[in-house]
């Protein structure tokens, strides 16, 4: 309790973004942030697709938790560098790898951030000491950046049970058959 | 970052966590993946057979597994999360059933605990859950392949206190509707079953007669079962 009240901004900074490093490619880094009442989607999807912002822009009520993300990241850079992605580039591969189908542009549609919506969640895949790229992308949202963990409490969860189609018997835990589903369409 | 269309990252990261099984068709390991607890189930190259055959029959198996794993979950079957397949190094990623212990281990420890005065009848009720579950199994058509006591895990329920069976080992599982493949199936356990622990007949039985009661195909698997039984007989008696 005191500890937390001498020292907000530490408590603040480590609750806000969630990185993670894949074990598999020890030198990369995930790292995601969470945006509402974002009033400039459209600016941020036209940088998107002109590269000024290398990450990927993720429709939040789609998400259940931070590790399927994690877990479309870890496919995505592993495709990468095995040569065998199905789309353009790692961030749209990572966005493609949230969709529980193989079509492309339902994917894009459905776990994509479109011009209308108002809160994103914003997925990088860096080295660990290369922060700056972070701090750039933040100045760029205008909206209010909220803990990761927030994402929860965006999450619609009856789209989420209808896209990933997932059973009454498997509600004990969605993210559960919401991550089984993305790991395993290849072979569905 | 790597040759193409193989991976250098997944064979670095194995040699860095645990191997805890060396077995004739895979390596399976143990480790942390996206920060979680996970296993890590490597099927390697045979080198006895045809590299193409291999090949062609180790993808199946990778396949085959995740699939069956998928269809359980979806009708309320417990087995371990898909986290990731790698289908180049056939590598599966599963969720850890942490402090879980074989179904063959618990019943070996129960058998020997001298604490237990009729250890059998301590072991009632999990051939029960054994044979509901797997007689659930079925109803779904999936057939497992390899059913042992050493591929199902017991691990302790979150606050119920109820132990929770939990499937694996899928490599050899297929879809099938057919009476013979799933009397097959629990002929392969009986004679797993009997031959790893010893004095169990009657234990087995009421995993029969739980199986029997779970589900209304259940009488023409037996049937099949009785069948089987006695071919195997047969061949012992002329072999
Ligand atoms: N998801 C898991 N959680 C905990 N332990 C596991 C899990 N999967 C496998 N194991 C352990 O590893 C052993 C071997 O795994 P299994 O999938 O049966 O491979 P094999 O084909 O070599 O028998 C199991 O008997 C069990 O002790
Ligand atoms: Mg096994």
């Amino acid at each position: 309790m005191l500890e937390s009240f001498f020292y907000p901004q530490i408590r603040f900074s480590s609750v806000m973004y969630s990185t993670q490093e894949l074990e598999l490619f020890p030198d990369r880094t995930v790292t995601q942030l969470l945006f509402k009442d974002v009033k400039n989607a459209a600016e941020l999807r036209k940088n998107a697709m002109e590269g000024k912002i290398n990450g990927a822009l993720i429709n939040p009520s789609m998400i259940v938790s931070p590790f399927q993300v994690l877990v479309a990241a870890n496919k995505a850079v592993h495709l990468h560098s095995t040569g065998k992605m199905k789309t353009r580039s790692l961030y749209s591969e990572i966005i493609y790898n949230l969709s529980p189908t193989n079509n492309i542009s339902e994917a894009f549609k459905r776990f994509g951030m479109s011009d209308s919506d108002s809160a994103v969640l914003i997925v990088l895949v860096h080295l660990k000491e290369e922060t700056q790229h972070m701090t750039d992308i933040i100045a760029k949202v205008d909206g209010q950046q909220i803990p990761i963990e927030d994402v929860s409490m965006l999450t619609d969860t009856a789209k989420v049970k209808k896209l990933y189609k997932t059973t009454p018997q498997e509600d004990t835990c969605l993210l559960d058959a919401v991550v089984c589903r993305m790991a395993t369409k290849d072979v569905m | 970052m790597a040759v193409e269309g193989t991976s250098v990252a997944l064979p670095q990261f194995l040699k860095k966590i645990e191997l805890i099984k060396q077995g004739a068709e895979a390596r399976v390991y143990r480790g942390s993946f996206l920060g979680k607890p996970t296993i890590v189930k490597e099927r390697f190259p045979k080198l006895y057979r045809h590299p193409l055959l291999d090949e062609k029959l180790t993808h199946r198996r990778t396949v085959q597994e995740v699939r069956s794993i998928l269809r359980c979950r979806k009708a309320g079957i417990s087995a371990p999360v898909v986290y990731f397949v790698d289908y180049t190094s056939h590598c599966i990623f599963l969720e850890d059933i942490v402090g879980s212990i074989t179904v063959r281990d618990h019943i070996a420890s129960t058998q020997l605990s001298s604490a237990q005065k009729s250890p059998e009848e301590h072991l009632d009720q999990l051939a029960q859950k054994m044979g509901q579950i797997l007689a659930k199994m079925h109803d779904e058509d999936v057939v497992h392949g390899d059913l042992t006591t050493s591929n199902m895990l017991l691990k302790a329920g979150a606050e119920s206190g109820e132990t929770e069976l939990v499937l694996i080992d899928f490599g050899l599982s297929y879809i099938s509707a057919l009476p013979e493949d799933k009397g097959v199936d629990m002929y392969v356990l009986e004679k797993a079953f009997l031959s790893t622990h010893p004095n169990t007949e009657a234990l087995f039985e009421k995993l029969l007669k739980a199986y029997a009661a779970s589900s209304k195909k259940s009488h023409a698997v037996i049937k099949k079962l009785d069948e089987v039984r006695l071919r195997g007989r047969k061949r012992s008696m002329v072999g």
